[in-house]
């Protein structure tokens, strides 16, 4: 295994806070397979990338990993060539990747394997892993040759999959190792695998290690980018930690410990919410508190119990497919558990679906504000007023006065910026579409308010704006639940942190009393149960 | 192990302000400056949604001034009979349309309620009840259409034309084959009578756009009917009853169909299974290229007149030049292919 020769230094974080990267560990003696080199990419807004430089060589596992934001994805997508980088270059295999698009990337041997994998379902196993390039004899297909070639090449990577098996008859696992089977049918040097284990269970994931190591003996490159540190400890010989768009360090796994990954991963992070206002904990509170999950499993949740507050904000987190979006969807009624039990003010609570929800007056702010949300074309007024239309309606007809009214008084309110109520909603930022899906839960008028990713993808001054009129809903009696992933901005405004890892609370500590690297260690970390 | 909450400093300040935004996608902010050439608009009037009335007005005055006789007032009298009935189901398959809906069945379930309407007189019942009857019928399948659509299973594309293929048969079975040819008093309404100077088949097209008008604009099932069409998983999420308005629009389009029906029956006196043939892409058509969207959410009552219009315009001027209405269908196919592509790149 071409594991580097030892590096001193590589370890002291001193150095790494002085802005200078650490040079790669990386031997003479092996070949260097691709070469990211002082890399840049700025999207709008945002500074994604920072001069990052990276190394794989030929038939090692390398890592990849960072908070969320910390521009992991964007690095892939400039080395698999969906964009192209601002400044720096990439080199693969000796030659440069100039064109930066996905097809030259693909010929020079660079493959990804994503969650959402494009394969024909109707079509065989072979058919997709030979697709483009079928053997054909006498001008007609030739199926036979490719069932043998696929199974050749399956037996040869220890991938257990019937050639000739339509895909849609397969399961995810198996899907994936077909899209591995394609990339090596078509001479890939370097798979990317991204987050390969977020939709498999404990036995499909140990068999993805086993082919993962499997390539590396055949020596295949692996970029292995995933949340979870047991993972790449298991599997990486080298990992690459990023940080708000920059490299903070490459390093033999065998060099390092989880511990210091995390540290590595979180950075120094300012002072917690400095100055957000949060409500003082009243113990009446405590007693009554608005939603209370009793040991509460679905096919995602495992046990979980946590309560929150009138007049307080918890903010649950974790890496995407922990639970998080499972319990919004349980709380709006688009889910039912399996056991435990869920009440509100006291009572017990089944929600029947979204219209059932509001009505025992619990809203949902969905994560996706284009695709669950809003309706793009109809205007600011409507997609507020929609949540109570009988408001402002009198026997079926609409009062379109007092729909705008109302809109224009939100828009004040929670500063949103349009040029009139009657702009469609698909017209505004980001932010303020956010904005809007925060005027309708105020429209609705609930008493539990769930916030899925409010802050995803808006400015910082945006951020600020939700924070400010999260706690004012908060301040009005509301319980608030924020579901989101980044805990930095979580930490910032909320009063409770609840951290979830697949499917279970590791933590629920008051925000003042954690940290970003806590939170982020409970919930990428290996050890378990530490709850408190 | 666990962390110790004092990190060893390692962070360089100035990076910490993409912090969480990183490597999402480039702020949706770039779509309003795309749109901006699309507001071609004098004095308050856009002059894309209107598109098909300046269209309408270039062949009236092309047609005027090629042939003589064209201006005359029974010629717009002509006109107006012709689109009255595809008017009002227009209307219809336009709020349909709107919720991202469709209905293929409106042709022969036209026909269904002219045949029920038709036998019920020939068998000597009251004008009154055979009209109710005959729209009964067809609000019935306008019912079975909705609750079929909204259980989501297949694209109504499919439900109603399978509802269509069977209509067909039940239309062929109830007449024997043979139309129904004498419609007595919904004759008397609607066969050539005036009423003030103006057809009669005029007053249930103007009842209906008006209704339809008001329908879109200020009813709450209105409101739901843009919603659903618009996105239909955030219209779910924010508490509508999806399912239960997607019955009532369905239902609702059987209702306009029934009065189509009665419309087409007693202009030309006569009920049979192929009365509205074709209906169902004529009434599409007449509303896509008004302007509303193919697949939901955008579209309106007005809008959609203006595709009746032109369609109906088009016909007339070119039966007028003389030349075989084989040269109409070639004209209206172009026009709606044009419809749509414009349609398309305003969006």
């Amino acid at each position: 295994m071409p594991i580097s020769a030892d590096q001193p230094g590589n370890r002291d974080a001193s150095r790494v806070a002085e802005g200078a990267p650490v040079p790669d560990a990386q031997p003479p003696t092996t070949k260097t397979l691709l070469d990211v080199r002082s890399v840049s990419k700025r999207f709008p807004g945002v500074q994604a990338l920072t001069e990052v430089s990276c190394q794989v060589v030929a038939g090692e596992v390398h890592a990849l990993v960072g908070q969320n934001g910390a521009g992991k994805s964007t690095l892939v997508k400039c080395i698999t060539g969906v964009y192209a980088p601002d400044e720096g270059e990439i080199w693969f295999d000796g030659a440069r990747l100039q064109a930066a698009t996905p097809k030259q990337a693909a010929d020079a041997g660079i493959a990804v394997v994503h969650q959402r994998m494009p394969l024909l379902p109707s079509l065989s196993v072979a058919e997709n892993v030979h697709l483009g390039q079928l053997p054909t004899r006498l001008g007609l297909l030739d199926r036979r040759a490719a069932n043998r070639r696929t199974r050749e090449l399956l037996a040869r990577f220890g991938l257990e999959v019937d050639p000739e098996a339509p895909v849609s008859s397969l399961t995810v696992s198996e899907r994936q190792e077909v899209a591995i089977a394609r990339a090596l049918f078509r001479d890939a040097k370097l798979l990317v695998l991204d987050e390969p284990t977020a939709a498999l269970d404990a036995a499909q994931a140990q068999h993805l290690f086993a082919v993962v190591d499997n390539l590396r003996r055949q020596n295949v490159a692996v970029l292995y980018v995933s949340h979870y540190l047991e993972e790449i400890f298991a599997l990486a010989d080298r990992i690459t930690v990023l940080r708000d768009g920059r490299l903070v360090r490459t390093g033999r796994t065998a060099d390092t410990d989880e511990n210091e990954i995390v540290t590595l991963m979180a950075g120094h992070r300012p002072a917690v919410g400095a100055d957000v206002e949060r409500a003082p904990a009243s113990p009446a509170d405590a007693q009554a508190p608005s939603v209370r999950l009793q040991g509460v499993s679905t096919r995602v949740l495992q046990d979980v119990t946590l309560s929150v507050a009138p007049g307080e904000v918890v903010g649950i987190t974790g890496v995407i497919g922990a639970g998080g979006h499972e319990i919004a969807r349980l709380l709006f009624g688009l889910t039912v558990p399996s056991a435990g039990t869920v009440s509100l003010g006291g009572e017990p609570y089944r929600a029947r679906g979204p219209r059932d929800a509001l009505a025992q007056g619990v809203c949902l702010v969905p994560e996706d504000p284009a695709r669950e949300g809003m309706v793009p074309e109809m205007s600011v007024a409507s997609n507020i007023s929609i949540v109570d239309l009988p408001r402002f309606s009198q026997l079926g007809a609409l009062s379109l006065r007092r729909e705008r009214q109302t809109a224009r008084e939100y828009v004040q309110q929670l500063s949103i910026t349009t040029a009139s109520v009657d702009t469609p909603v698909r017209n505004l930022s980001g932010g303020n579409q956010q904005k809007v899906l925060l005027a309708r839960a105020l429209a609705a008028n609930a008493r539990v308010l769930v916030l899925e990713e409010p802050t995803q993808g808006v400015d910082v001054n945006a951020k600020r704006e939700i924070h400010r009129i999260v706690r004012g809903l908060a301040a009005d009696g509301k319980a608030v639940i924020v579901i989101s992933t980044d805990v930095q901005d979580l930490l910032e405004f909320v009063d409770r942190v609840i951290a979830l890892r697949r499917g279970a609370v590791v933590r629920d500590v008051a925000a003042g009393e954690t940290s970003f690297a806590e939170i982020l260690d409970v919930s990428v970390g290996a050890e378990t149960g530490r709850a408190a | 192990m666990s962390v110790d909450p004092k990190a060893p400093v390692t962070d360089s300040p100035a990076t910490t302000e993409a912090g969480g935004l990183g490597a999402s996608a480039p702020a949706p902010e770039t779509s309003t400056s795309r749109r901006t050439w699309r507001t071609l608009s004098i004095g308050g009037l856009d002059l894309y949604s209107m598109w098909p009335i300046l269209v309408m007005i270039i062949i009236i005055i092309i047609t005027a001034v090629r042939t003589s006789n064209y201006l005359r007032v029974y010629n717009l009298e002509n006109v107006i009979s012709q689109i009255a009935p595809l008017g009002i189901v227009t209307m219809g398959q336009a709020i349909l349309l709107i919720s991202g809906g469709i209905d293929l069945s409106v042709g022969y379930n036209a026909s269904l309620a002219s045949i029920v309407t038709g036998l019920l007189l020939e068998h000597g019942h009251p004008l009154g009840i055979a009209i109710v009857a005959g729209i009964a019928a067809a609000t019935a399948v306008g019912l079975i259409n909705g609750i079929l659509a909204a259980q989501n299973r297949a694209h109504p594309f499919i439900i109603t034309l399978g509802v269509s293929i069977f209509l067909f048969g039940l239309d062929t079975q109830l007449t024997g084959g043979a139309p129904v040819n004498n419609m007595k008093g919904l004759y008397t309404l609607f066969g050539g009578t005036f009423a003030g100077g103006i057809p009669t088949v005029a007053i249930p097209l103007v009842v209906v756009v008006i209704l339809t008008y008001i329908f879109l604009r200020w009813s709450r099932l209105g409101r739901q009917a843009y919603a659903i069409g618009g996105n239909e998983e955030a219209t779910y999420l924010a508490g509508i009853r999806v399912k239960r308005t997607k019955i009532y629009l369905y239902t609702l389009m059987g209702l306009i169909v029934g009065v189509a029906g009665m419309v087409l029956a007693g202009q030309i006196n006569e009920a049979s299974f192929n009365l509205a043939q074709n209906y169902e892409l004529e009434s599409i058509a007449c509303a896509v290229i008004g302007g509303t969207a193919l697949f939901g959410g955008r579209g309106g009552a007005l809008r959609s007149l203006q595709g009746v219009a032109l369609y109906g315009v088009v016909e007339n001027a070119i039966s007028f030049a003389g030349l075989s209405s084989n040269y109409q269908q070639m004209a209206l196919g172009v026009i709606i292919v044009v419809a749509v592509m414009v349609a398309r790149v305003s969006r």
